[in-house]
């Protein structure tokens, strides 16, 4: 590495001005776990990096709305969030899934602001919060903007964000008694980045019925997916073996999918109809 | 942009200061003040060897920029026996055998400092679960889980 | 007796659970310069030129060098153990992607790495091969001319070629194969491959070299010192004791450091720029130095209707990558035991290595030997399940028993495969009822069992130097890269010296002071260093009562240590120092049948036991026990022996499940942790590790060498238990989720779409 200018503004308006739309080697850095990764081998070389570090702490906050929405401020680390009680008692979905998105360390130092923002298609708290219908609010020179988490991604490591916007927060709507699991699935070792991961968010009419469904894929191709067809199919369904199988075979379909090391197009479309029925399955256990 | 800064923090409960340059990781901080039981391995946050608490929360050293430190409290592998006594675990490690060549082992131990303090009494599937992000290629991952167990013990009858 | 069986601590414990133990990784010294690698971005060309000035006028640069600079200090810079083809930096010729090129000096290491991306090297490419098979008959030559080291006396036979990629080719002939084949009941054969996988010790290679007025000290990362010493004064046509190799511990080895590695580079740089100059490699680099052999190795065997194994045929091709480093010691004394461990009347075996334009391969962590035993121990499952036989009852048919001849006619002595094979089946509960799973998840167990000779004629030395009060010192360069050897040879010398191991200091690694050693690989340091040093200390005790003898102390009485020295030399003063040399009987195997009555000095003997369940919906395969047997001889430390006998295990568990140099046209794609997965704590099962009751008669009362045994049998036995749990056959390496699910699907007559 060679060095690079940084600076530690004191608030996160003083960090959007330090910015420059139009000059990419200038970052903003929070936990910088992910950004090291680039800056190491040398296919990120910045020219200078505006540490978040110490912005208001109001950003590193995590606070539950009466509703039981919660509002994740974008310098919460991951661990922080994952030993939230908020967060877990709210949705338990998060404890299991924020558990193997990587190592403690790694949870301990990356900041929930940075991972959604960096749009590596194989991390797991985009496709989660995407599942959970989550919000991000974005701040950039000229005010604020609200985007739902899946619209963030336009491709591998391209979002919409500006060089000189940050997420400020994460706003997580209230489960309100939907159901929801999540699933990361490794082809090599245990711990590694997903041949596939998804989530599914099912608000039920009834024990059987589905009134309102969130398919979310990732890793299987350059961005993370909400699979449309498939929601669709799922709501007003009653939940028996053949909606599953043919929910199934309507996201193998509908989902595109990349061949990489982790697996072939063909094989992670297999994984898909099998893990697919499997979540359902156990959101709704 | 290459000129050094000069960042103050605590190390190992004293205070110190350095001139580092903005590239530099924590490793090469610790390296520079002669400190090497944090050692850059795999230089992706994947194996542990690299292992260093800052502000009491374990972060890997490879991938933490030295300025990140500034103002902050750093406690490395080295701090454990200061007092002339190994640390419980340190002992375990010893009587369990948990370790052949011994490169991986601080971030082992410290990780372990780490899961005790959080889990006392952790299980089996904790252990493993909390000691993932580190590798041992000599693999003494048994030896490893008896060590923990071992030192939940003899801690657990320090406080009682 | 009684430092023998006690399983006390490593006596380096404390050092390395407090950070503080030595590795040449933290070593440095006032003036050090840093090296960085500009390496080769294609697999095979000649050089055209190499444009080094961008780099050189970078800020902080010290220099810039490429292989015409070497030649300054080095005339001929090729080494290797077995040919010299390995060039210290490239000359002419590059051969694989990845190959040093160039190099870059700077007092900080971030300047020197950031300067060598400014380097640019123009070539003109070459047909380049990859594939062990094709480089046989390719046309693309990855060495112009073969230059037989002539180092080992064991590689005596190596031969100076032109315009062939074979480094060696090693044949068996053993009673007549095709015969037999004609006249037997059933005949079998299948073709097994293993992919090329690499060591990834945690400490990467690091030298430091450092330029004396007319003298080199190295302080390297090495598990072979002396070869070290003796091959950079030959490459500087200096005498040897002008050569000066240090080693700490190592951060781990596994065979990745053996010979000469990055250490002709450092001295050759410290020498021309008269400063210390450290190389220390990154985890990426690793990935372009050493490796192990990818192979494919055809088998036959003739089977009669009882279900005798009449006749087997092996060809096994080996691919060397673009050095042959040890390679060719690989090919022939796996040629010796590529049969199995089984008593075969008719044995053809055919070993051969080649080069290749792919990153070198050499020794690792069993010599070739799991790689055949993956397949003959998967072979051997397949014919049973053939015949209809329970797979352990047809080995126990079929399995070498103590005196009988093995393939190369060399009688099995001190050899417990039985032994073995039966712990494995007992504690795997073998004639139990075995619960199958429910649902998609299927479960499943098999075994594989495999043995090895050792690494023969080769030479170890110790010393012993017991001080005037009575404290004790033992020098050798055998190499504690975590086996345990430090306190292991501490043991065997306080077991003849009646003293306690921890009292003992053991001086490890230094050509200065400790006698020659072959090297620390192989497994063959608690044999022939053992011998060497209970040679030595017995040595030092014959002396010692010598001494007591001379100043009139009665024979046989328990007299103090420092009344000896104080009646002989009148103060505290002296010492007594004992010299132990050990070199085992060998005969060189008959050239044209491989036929030898002494091919090594002991077998090594492994068998595994595997559980596994099976998602037929994803070809999932979760290992959920690992049963490792060996035979140690009688061990001198059973807790290091188990613990070496399980991350043996779990070693081979990664190069059977997730570990995998992929390529593409030569560039390894995945050379870092994040995609080339080693077992990590989720990965490993439930483990459990058993020495048998056996000795080894020549060995250092009674034991032998452990470190590879528990290597064997592992692959076969996962791959066994596959088919034992869904009925399906994997025969190449690794086994990933998709190839298990893709051949469910064909099975089942539904084939996975092929992308």
């Amino acid at each position: 590495m060679i060095p690079f200018d940084w600076v530690e503004p004191a608030s996160l308006k003083e960090a959007v001005s330090l910015l420059d739309a139009d000059d990419s080697t200038v970052r903003p850095i929070s936990g910088g776990t992910a950004l090291m990764l680039m800056m190491k081998p040398g296919f990120f070389v910045p020219s200078r990096l505006v540490s978040l570090a110490k912005i208001e702490a109001d950003y590193s906050s995590i606070r539950a709305g009466g509703d039981g929405s919660l509002r994740v401020g974008a310098m919460t680390s991951l661990a922080e969030l994952e030993r939230s009680a908020a967060a877990i008692v709210n949705f338990p979905v998060m404890k299991g899934a924020l558990q193997t998105l990587s190592n403690i360390r790694v949870r301990n130092v990356a900041r929930v602001g940075g991972a959604l923002a960096h749009g590596d298609p194989h991390m797991d708290l985009p496709p989660l919060f995407a599942t959970l219908g989550a919000r991000v609010s974005v701040v950039g020179p000229d005010g604020t903007r609200d985007i739902a988490v899946e619209d963030l991604y336009l491709g591998y490591y391209q979002t919409v964000l500006k060089n000189n916007e940050l997420i400020a927060e994460a706003i997580v709507p209230p489960l309100n008694g939907a159901r929801a699991a999540y699933k990361k699935i490794t082809s090599r070792s245990a711990d590694d980045w997903p041949a596939l991961n998804m989530g599914v968010r099912l608000e039920m009419a009834d024990a059987n019925t589905i009134k309102a469904a969130r398919v979310v894929l990732g890793a299987a191709s350059e961005r993370v997916t909400r699979l449309a067809q498939t929601e669709s199919l799922l709501t007003g369904a009653i939940v028996n073996d053949g909606l599953l199988k043919r929910v199934s075979e309507s996201a193998a379909a509908e989902a595109r999918f990349v061949s990489d090391a982790h697996g072939s197009a063909a094989y992670k479309r297999e994984l898909l109809r099998v893990y697919l029925p499997r979540t359902i399955k156990e959101a709704l256990s | 942009m290459s000129e050094t800064r000069t960042i103050r923090f605590t190390l190992n409960g004293r205070p110190a200061s350095a001139a580092i340059q903005s590239h530099h990781n924590l490793v090469e901080l610790l390296h520079q003040l002669g400190l090497f039981g944090a050692r850059e391995s795999c230089g992706q946050g994947l194996c542990g060897c690299c292992t260093v608490l800052v502000d009491d929360v374990a972060v890997s050293g490879c991938l933490y920029l030295a300025l990140g430190v500034n103002g902050k409290s750093v406690t490395t592998i080295e701090h454990l026996d200061e007092s002339g006594t190994l640390s419980p675990v340190q002992q375990a490690f010893i009587e369990a055998g948990a370790f052949q060549c011994g490169f991986c082992t601080p971030g082992f131990v410290l990780m372990t400092h780490q899961l005790l303090k959080q889990n006392p009494d952790p299980s089996e599937d904790e252990i493993r679960h909390y000691l993932a992000g580190n590798l041992c290629r000599c693999a003494a991952y048994p030896e490893i889980v008896e060590a923990v167990r071992l030192a939940a013990r003899t801690m657990k009858q320090a406080r009682a | 007796m009684t430092e023998m069986g006690r399983s006390l601590p490593r006596l380096e414990a404390r050092s390395k659970v407090t950070g503080r133990a030595d590795y040449v990784h933290n070593m440095r010294v006032p003036g050090m310069l840093h090296a960085k690698i500009f390496r080769s971005t294609i697999a095979h060309g000649r050089i055209l030129s190499i444009d080094t000035s961008a780099a050189r006028e970078m800020e902080g640069v010290h220099s810039v060098l490429t292989g015409e600079d070497i030649t300054r200090v080095m005339a001929k810079p090729y080494f290797g153990p077995a040919f010299h083809d390995q060039a210290i930096l490239a000359l002419e010729k590059v051969h694989f992607i990845g190959e040093p090129v160039a190099v870059v000096l700077a007092d900080d290491p971030h300047v020197a790495a950031e300067a060598a991306k400014l380097i640019l090297a123009d070539y003109e490419e070459l047909e380049a091969v990859f594939d062990e098979v094709e480089a046989v008959t390719s046309k693309a030559i990855v060495h112009d001319e073969l230059k037989p080291a002539g180092t080992f006396a064991d590689l005596k036979h190596l031969a100076g070629r032109r315009n062939t990629n074979v480094t060696l080719d090693y044949q068996l002939r053993r009673g007549d194969v095709e015969k037999a084949f004609a006249e037997c009941d059933h005949v079998f054969e299948h073709t097994f491959r293993t992919q090329q996988v690499l060591h990834v010790p945690l400490e990467s290679h690091a030298s430091l070299a450092i330029p004396g007025h007319d003298s080199l000290v190295i302080h390297t990362s090495t598990q072979t010192p002396s070869f070290v010493r003796t091959e950079i004064a030959r490459l500087l046509g200096w005498a040897d004791n002008r050569v000066s190799v240090q080693v700490p511990f190592l951060g781990g080895g596994f065979g990745a450091k053996v010979y000469v590695k990055m250490e002709a580079l450092a001295a050759a740089l410290a020498l021309l720029v008269k400063r210390p100059v450290k190389i220390a490699l990154t985890m990426e680099e690793q990935f372009y130095t050493i490796s192990k052999h990818a192979t494919t190795f055809r088998i036959k065997s003739g089977v009669s209707k009882d279900g005798r194994i009449v006749a087997r045929a092996c060809d096994v091709w080996w691919n060397g990558g673009a050095y042959a480093d040890i390679g060719p010691r690989v090919a022939q004394k796996t040629g010796f035991t590529a049969a199995g461990p089984y008593d075969i009347e008719n044995v053809r075996i055919e070993s051969t290595e080649v080069y290749t334009n792919r990153p070198p391969a050499g020794a690792l962590r069993g010599f070739g030997v799991p790689q055949l035993v993956w397949a003959y121990e998967s072979h051997t499952d397949m014919i049973a399940r053939a015949l209809g036989m329970d797979t352990v009852e047809f080995r126990r048919k079929n399995i070498l028993r103590e005196g009988r001849p093995q393939a190369t006619g060399t009688a099995m002595r001190d050899a417990a495969i039985d032994k073995v094979l039966d712990c494995v089946a007992e504690r795997m509960n073998w004639t139990a009822p075995f619960d199958r799973g429910a649902g998609a998840i299927k479960r499943g167990r098999g075994v594989g069992i495999g043995f090895k000779a050792s690494i023969s004629p080769t030479t170890s030395g110790a010393i012993v130097n017991i001080s005037a009060d009575g404290s004790i010192v033992l020098y050798t360069n055998t190499i504690d890269m975590g086996q345990g050897s430090d306190t292991g040879m501490a043991q065997l010398a306080a077991e003849v010296l009646n003293v306690p191991a921890e009292s003992i200091k053991v001086v490890h690694g230094n050509t200065d002071v400790a006698p020659y050693d072959m090297g620390t690989l192989g497994s063959r340091s608690t044999f022939h260093m053992g011998n060497a040093v209970k040679l030595a200390a017995e040595d030092a005790k014959a002396k010692l009562a010598a001494l007591a003898a001379e100043v009139g102390l009665p024979e046989g009485t328990n007299y103090d240590v420092k009344e000896i020295f104080r009646k002989r030399y009148g103060m505290q003063a002296g010492n007594v120092v004992g010299v132990g040399t050990y070199v085992p009987r060998y005969t060189p195997p008959d050239p044209k049948t491989g036929q030898s009555d002494n091919v090594t000095p002991f077998w090594m003997i492994g068998g595994t036991g595997a559980e596994v369940e099976v998602d037929t919906e994803t070809g999932h395969v979760r290992v959920i026990r690992l049963v490792n047997v060996a035979d140690a001889g009688k061990p001198i430390n059973p807790k290091i022996c188990r613990t070496q006998l399980s991350g043996g295990a779990i070693m081979q568990l990664g190069f059977t499940l997730t570990e995998d140099m992929v390529f593409d046209g030569g560039q390894v794609t995945n050379p870092s942790f994040a995609d080339y997965k080693i077992p990590g704590f989720r990965d490993v099962p439930v483990m459990e590790s058993e020495l048998v009751t056996a000795t080894q008669e020549t060995g250092p009362f009674g034991a032998k060498g452990i470190g590879e045994s528990s290597t064997f049998g592992v692959s076969p036995a996962i791959a066994n238990a596959i088919e034992d749990a869904v009925g399906v056959r994997i025969t190449e390496l690794p086994i990933r989720p998709e190839a298990v699910l893709r051949a469910l699907r064909a099975a089942e007559g539904r084939p996975l779409e092929a992308v």
